[in-house]
């Protein structure tokens, strides 16, 4: 059965003030009600300064990067959209007409971009209104339904919260900074929207359970009406809205307090110029120019400070064999210190220090990883580390005294590989980098076992 | 005429006149005349403590501002800290405001005293003083008729010397239409030029603050004290602070070029068009060009306004759905304010935009290009205020009948541009305003002519 699915996703961007009062916005590090002024509280006679130029910027930016084209030159009406609920100090929100049209993220089209502003908090159990939120800045991304399953839609909100990571303009996913709305439809059936997903994973949810939902019933013969529904979150659920909520005309009028935005082209241009490379097209430039794997690529646009190190480090060597590491060694190095990029306290130079030394063999890549370890917590130059941790390069005579030294104590570990049990070479390279303190490379020990063992006439 | 405004200026400044005795009188004037006439809903409780520290600031030899002592009401639509902003409304009958608009910190900086809340038609629905929920307005010109609205009770303070000068609501002719019938001063400036801030909405595009005064003198000190952008909202002009005051001084007209259109005939009762004629003559002979200018639709504002007006009255009334400010408007309104509602909330709706609201939209469109062309041609045009005289009291009228006050007040609205009135005369003892429109920023233009004017007397 053919589904489709579209999103309009609402996320909060990273500015010091509200957008049409001066507030500030870390609505969540303070006391109820403490962030407000007579503009964000709706007060009776109280009106909106002119909208937060940063946050203008910075949808713009995210249009940009999402591929789409800026209006431009013509007047962009703030509208208001009047609804009665308790979070909504003016009983109506502000959002702008589209600022941005047809972009396109990795095949999905996005439809179209808004300016919007948050409302305040409701929370119904205790009937208490906090307005610290109201008035913070959102942008609005609308798709067109072309997606075609949970899991496409869960990786397409993937990719959008790593391109609006990549502004360095919104606040992180975490805390409830993003919300989706999501619509969905079966061949056959009516769409449905879902609205209340405060979460990737819950968008994914949600559609798993709308699907079920309308299959089932499509199945049976009875209609899929045209609805809005609401997710619940401690359940995974979707719930039908109540009728009043759903058949809302929201008569929107342009807010007659606020001139309507103009974004000329000059400073579109300007903003393209300075904006960051957007890491699904930075992924398809890394791979042409580095000729490194689309695998590789992938991990290392996963966050822009990542790419960023990448391609200073590739500048110094061998790209293919820092493309390796990145999505390997530093990516497991990282992970397991918990460490985002923008975490990262060596330099480039350092990094690629310590590659050029795995590429001359000076180091084994175990070795490279212990040092790599280091690297992350105390900084400082591969050379110095390398002595540090005491992996000086074993010579040749200690490696064949090792490797002698073992064979004679494993008589029947050799006698295993020799009759086809080849897994005893490995328990006879562990003993050999065991007694090496790890110094020495893994592959050249069994390399150099199994000729030992060739040699050696059998007992 | 009583003592001017400027006479009581210097006398207050030399310390002839106390402030607080300025305060003290118009306050008992106002506890002895003013059950009866209803022009205040509360009083400011600090305004002799005010009156005192600006006598004080006189007697230590320091520089007062040039409102210093004299007592200014305040329309029940602008926030004054500590004060009820009530909109003369149920609904927010116990609203008291939590902070200073904008023109009030203005006044404030220049040592006016706020005297008080003055009565209105309620949210400004009303173009005759009787909507107000705290009980209509007499008008002391004409008394047992109606002072005009919606700021009636700030013009029937000033025409009885309540206070000395009233910072009013003009939304479409809410300051012109009380001050015709009251016989003073009523002044409503270019949309942008005065801020906003802490006005309550009526219809947010056309609504502006202004002054009513009982000579030219205070309405130029008053508005030159409000004017200017601020920086604190969104819809202003970029105009630095301005002054009037001092460019007052030339009495003649020559050179001016002021515009009549036959369509004031055509929409005024000949009662008042004969003092209109009589004041237009006066203006020629005081060295005035009267030239003809065509405003061939100048009638068709009038619905475009109401349309306009109610779909944004609608949404600015959202906010009071009963959860801040104790009612829902709907609940304990008046019948104008709920049908303004009710009608912009049907007008707003998807399948009707078209037809109603962009319509109305268009037809401003085409009223602006209108009297914008005009004032190319000339500097201002004069007319009639009112098409009828106000009526008594008591006395039914419909709907239509009421908005039919309108029809000359609201194109100034609808073009954003600056319109003054003065007294041209009375039809029996009841005060005909003179209407002067000007340009966008022509505010000096129609303040010169009504000077000029005002000093034939």
């Amino acid at each position: 059965m053919k589904v489709k699915i579209g999103f309009e996703v609402h996320q909060q961007i990273d500015t010091k003030r509200k957008m049409y009062c001066n507030c500030p916005t870390n609505y969540q590090d303070v006391p109820p009600n403490t962030n407000v002024c007579p503009i964000c509280t709706g007060m009776p006679g109280a009106k909106p300064l002119p909208p937060n130029e940063r946050a203008v910027e910075a949808a713009i930016e995210i249009a940009l990067m999402l591929g789409c084209k800026i209006v431009n030159n013509q007047t962009i009406y703030i509208q208001r959209k009047h609804y009665d609920y308790p979070d909504l100090p003016s009983g109506y929100q502000r959002t702008s007409l589209p600022i941005a049209r047809d972009g396109e993220l990795h095949g999905v089209r996005i439809r179209e971009i808004h300016l919007e502003e948050d409302p305040g908090q409701y929370d119904p159990v205790t009937g208490n209104v906090d307005y610290n939120r109201s008035g913070v800045p959102l942008v609005e991304i609308v798709t067109e339904p072309d997606l075609k399953s949970p899991e496409e839609a869960r990786k397409f909100l993937r990719w959008l919260t790593r391109v609006l990571e990549y502004t360095g303009k919104v606040r992180p996913e975490a805390g409830g900074a993003m919300r989706t709305d999501v619509n969905i439809s079966l061949e056959g059936g009516g769409r449905v929207e879902v609205k209340n997903i405060n979460s990737v994973k819950g968008a994914y949810k949600a559609l798993k359970y709308e699907i079920i939902r309308q299959r089932d019933k499509l199945k049976r013969g009875l209609t899929v009406a045209r609805e809005t529904r609401a997710f619940l979150e401690s359940q995974m659920v979707t719930v039908p809205m109540r009728a009043k909520e759903m058949e809302e005309d929201y008569r929107y009028i342009p807010d007659p307090d606020i001139y309507p935005l103009i974004l000329d082209e000059e400073r579109v241009r300007a903003t393209q110029l300075r904006m960051a490379e957007p890491p699904h097209l930075r992924e398809k430039r890394l791979m042409e120019r580095y000729k490194i794997s689309h695998a590789s690529a992938e991990v290392i646009v996963s966050e822009r400070e990542l790419a960023d190190l990448y391609e200073a480090v590739a500048s110094e060597v061998d790209p293919r064999l820092a493309a390796a590491w990145f999505r390997t060694r530093l990516k497991k190095v990282l992970n397991y210190m918990k460490l985002k990029a923008a975490d990262i306290e060596f330099t480039p130079t350092q990094l690629a220090g310590l590659l050029r030394m795995v590429k001359d063999k000076r180091v084994t890549p175990e070795q490279g990883e212990l040092v790599l370890r280091e690297l992350a917590r105390n900084p400082a130059d591969p050379e110095e580390l390398l002595l540090k941790l005491g992996l000086v390069p074993l010579n040749k005579s200690e490696l064949e005294a090792a490797i002698a030294r073992v064979i004679e104590e494993n008589p029947k570990a050799i006698e295993d590989y020799r009759v086809g049990k080849k897994e005893a070479i490995n328990f006879l390279t562990g003993k050999v980098i065991e007694l090496t303190k790890g110094r020495a490379d893994p592959r050249e020990v069994t390399q150099q076992l199994i000729a030992k063992i060739k040699q050696k006439p059998s007992g | 005429m009583d003592q001017g405004t400027l006479e009581k200026l210097v006398e207050i400044r030399r310390g002839d006149l106390s402030a607080a005795d300025n305060v003290a009188s118009a306050l008992e004037l106002i506890k002895k005349r003013d059950k009866q006439i209803n022009s205040f809903i509360e009083l400011n409780p600090n305004a002799l403590a005010e009156a005192e520290a600006v006598d004080l600031k006189i007697k230590r030899g320091e520089k007062v501002g040039k409102l210093a002592g004299l007592t200014i009401g305040v329309k029940s639509n602008i926030n004054v800290t500590g004060l009820r902003a009530t909109c003369a409304s149920r609904a927010l009958e116990n609203y008291v405001s939590t902070y200073d608009a904008d023109v009030i910190k203005r006044v404030r900086a220049e040592d006016g005293i706020i005297i008080g809340m003055n009565n209105m038609d309620e949210f400004a629905c009303g173009s005759s003083g009787e909507t107000s929920a705290f009980g209509p307005t007499d008008n002391p010109a004409a008394p047992g008729h109606i002072p005009g609205g919606s700021s009636s009770g700030g013009a029937a303070a000033v025409a009885a010397r309540l206070c000395d000068i009233s910072l009013g609501s003009d939304t479409g002719g809410s300051i012109r239409n009380p001050a015709s019938h009251c016989g003073i001063i009523g002044f409503k400036p270019t949309y942008g030029l005065v801020p906003r801030q802490g006005l309550i909405d009526l219809g947010m595009s056309l609504d502006q603050i202004g002054t009513l005064s009982a000579d030219v003198a205070g309405t130029a000190l008053l508005l030159e004290t409000i004017a200017g952008k601020t920086g604190n909202e969104c819809i202003m002009l970029n105009v630095e602070k301005v002054s009037y005051s001092e460019k007052l001084e030339k009495h003649d007209l020559k050179g001016l070029r002021v515009g009549v259109s036959p369509k004031f005939s055509d929409l005024t009762d000949p009662d008042i068009m004969d003092i209109i004629h009589r004041g237009i003559e006066k203006l020629q002979d005081l060295g005035a060009e009267i030239v003809n200018v065509d405003l061939p639709n100048l009638e068709r504002g009038l619905s475009a306004y109401y349309l306009i007006v109610s779909v944004e009255f609608f949404s600015g009334t959202r906010k009071f759905d009963g959860r801040k400010y104790g009612k829902r408007i709907e609940d304990v309104c008046g019948e104008e304010v709920l049908r303004r509602i009710l009608r912009g909330r049907y007008i707003s709706q998807k399948e009707y935009r078209g037809k109603f609201y962009q319509r109305a939209l268009q037809i401003r469109t085409l009223i602006k290009r209108e009297l914008m062309a005009a004032l190319e041609k000339v500097d201002v045009i004069a007319g009639p205020t009112v098409p009828k005289l106000p009526h008594k009291l008591g006395s039914k009228l419909t709907p239509m009948e009421m908005y039919a006050y309108d029809y000359l007040t609201v194109p100034a609205n609808l073009a954003g541009i600056c319109a003054g009135v003065i007294k041209a005369g009375d039809v029996n003892g009841i005060p005909v305003g003179l209407q002067i429109q000007g340009r966008t920023l022509g505010e000096l233009d129609v303040l010169r002519v009504m000077r000029a004017l005002e000093a034939t007397e």
